[in-house]
């Protein structure tokens, strides 16, 4: 009777320990695909509405799901309570603050690094060609980390139930 | 009380250290500052009425010039970036007249090499020279010219003020639309309708839609309109008894003066200027009629900044003078 709990417990913490490992690979292009959408209504406040970036990362923040949501309420507050006296220091401060629990890759945030550079440094023309790159870019991103997300997530559910089953022959 | 309010308006749009050097001065002269301004690689510098000084690295004013704070690449660039909002794309056309307001209706102006599309600035980049101007509302401003432009059979005189810049003409116009809005016990005034466009927001200093400055209780503000449109907007929209407007200048300015004359409103308006004659000199004011302004209020600083000069009637007699 002990036994029998005592390798279902073995089983079950295994096979969690696999769906946690595999969630870094489901969670990622998720979090992409809710950045570009989070950026698309950034777009709209700056391209249609003209608002000014504190104002429009208030807004978009307001909107958005986790972690864009702190993310973009960061950019704003950094720049509203004066806290950073540039865009970019103020963006690249919630890159690294807000960002800690995702699962995104540094290549993912170099990509919303760079365009923390030219974010509010030109006319609305100008913006929409540098919204108009980071849209493929990050296009390109979801695809790899869908692909990624195809190829390991299921692998990693499995070895972590094998692990499991492995222990236990060794076991008894 | 008043002047920490204004300091403090300013201090969230200077660069970090720079709002650290004034936040340690603690001298009175930092209450009534009316400028500051910052030069690449030359002396931070801040100015009043009548004086100015510079700041050591310690927030001390200071005459000496070898203490003096020299305003750093890093400061000016950020400081370019906060009066912009962080966002070129927001008030770049503002910037484009060389100046952004500020809510408070201050008005930060800039200097720098321009960049032109068809003969015309389209922006100003590599900004080098940043004025911060101090707007102050002095309540009472007006007392004194408020009898000379009332017309006794009908409403007021078309009214222009003449002064060279940092001599009160905003000043005095704001004050001017707040007593005759909310009319004048005392010489029997009621108030008058007025409609303000505030072109430059820096009469009402709207922010969000808001009137900062108090501007009288039968007033309606067109917010950062160009003149000449709103002129004619608010004639037909809000059929105003009087029209206030800032800083006349150009040809549609004139023309839609003409206009509103024409609908039977009166105008009170500000130029630049040293005296009556250089109304006539301006070109681009032709179209307006040498006996269009009923009154002509000449401003100047020979007892302070602020002070009331002349002021003239339509056939150019004075009728009042600063003795």
């Amino acid at each position: 009777m002990l036994k029998g709990i005592g390798a279902l417990l073995i089983i079950i913490s295994s096979s969690l320990l696999g769906i946690l490992i595999s969630s870094k690979y489901s969670i990622r292009p998720k979090e992409i695909r809710k950045l570009r959408f989070s950026l698309q209504m950034l777009e709209t406040e700056i391209v249609y509405g003209s608002t000014p970036i504190p104002y429009a990362c208030y807004n978009v923040g307001c909107k958005s799901d986790k972690p864009w949501k702190d993310f973009f309420m960061r950019v704003s507050e950094n720049l509203l309570k004066r806290k950073f006296f540039s865009l970019e220091e103020a963006w690249n401060d919630a890159i690294v603050n807000s960002l800690k629990n995702s699962y995104l890759t540094s290549a993912d945030k170099e990509l919303l690094r760079n365009f923390g550079r030219v974010i509010g440094k030109s006319d609305t023309e100008d913006q929409k060609k540098h919204f108009k790159l980071i849209y493929a870019q990050l296009e390109h991103h979801e695809k790899i980390a869908e692909d990624e997300k195809a190829r390991n997530e299921k692998m990693y559910k499995s070895m972590g139930f094998l692990l499991g089953a492995a222990i236990l022959i060794i076991l008894v | 009380m008043q002047n920490n309010k204004t300091i403090d308006e300013i201090m969230n749009f200077l660069p970090p250290k720079i709002q650290w050097l004034l936040s340690r001065c603690i001298s009175d002269h930092i209450l009534n500052v009316e400028e500051i301004r910052l030069r690449l690689n030359k002396p931070l510098i801040i100015s009043g009425s009548n004086w100015d000084f510079f700041i050591d690295s310690n927030g001390f004013l200071t005459k000496d010039i070898k203490n003096a704070y020299v305003t750093s690449k890093d400061d000016i660039k950020k400081a370019s970036e906060i009066i912009q909002g962080f966002s070129v794309y927001s008030f770049g056309e503002e910037l484009k007249n060389g100046y952004i307001t500020i809510p408070g209706g201050h008005r930060i102006g800039v200097s720098g090499k321009t960049i032109l599309n068809n003969g015309n600035v389209k922006i100003i980049k590599d900004i080098s020279f940043i004025n911060y101007r101090i707007a102050r509302e002095i309540i009472g401003a007006a007392d004194k010219v408020i009898p000379y432009v009332i017309d006794p059979t009908s409403t007021i005189y078309n009214t222009l003020i003449i002064s060279p810049p940092q001599c009160g003409k905003t000043t005095l116009l704001r004050d001017m639309i707040r007593q005759l809005s909310n009319g004048i016990k005392t010489l029997n005034i009621k108030g008058f309708k007025i409609g303000l466009v505030d072109e430059r927001s820096e009469i009402a200093a709207c922010f969000l839609g808001e009137p900062r400055n108090d501007v009288g209780i039968r007033t309606d503000v067109l917010d950062a309109c160009p003149k000449a449109q709103g002129i004619i907007m608010l004639i037909r929209s809000m059929s105003p008894d009087i029209i206030a407007t800032d800083e006349i200048g150009k040809d549609e300015d004139a023309q839609a003066l003409m206009e509103g004359a024409n609908a039977g409103v009166k105008i009170i308006t500000t130029m630049h200027g040293c005296d009556i004659d250089d109304l006539h000199r301006k070109i681009e004011l032709k179209k307006i009629h040498s006996n269009y302004f009923q009154r002509i209020i000449v401003l100047g600083k020979s007892k302070g900044v602020g002070t009331i000069e002349k002021i003239y009637d339509r056939e150019g007699k004075i009728l009042y003078l600063s003795t």
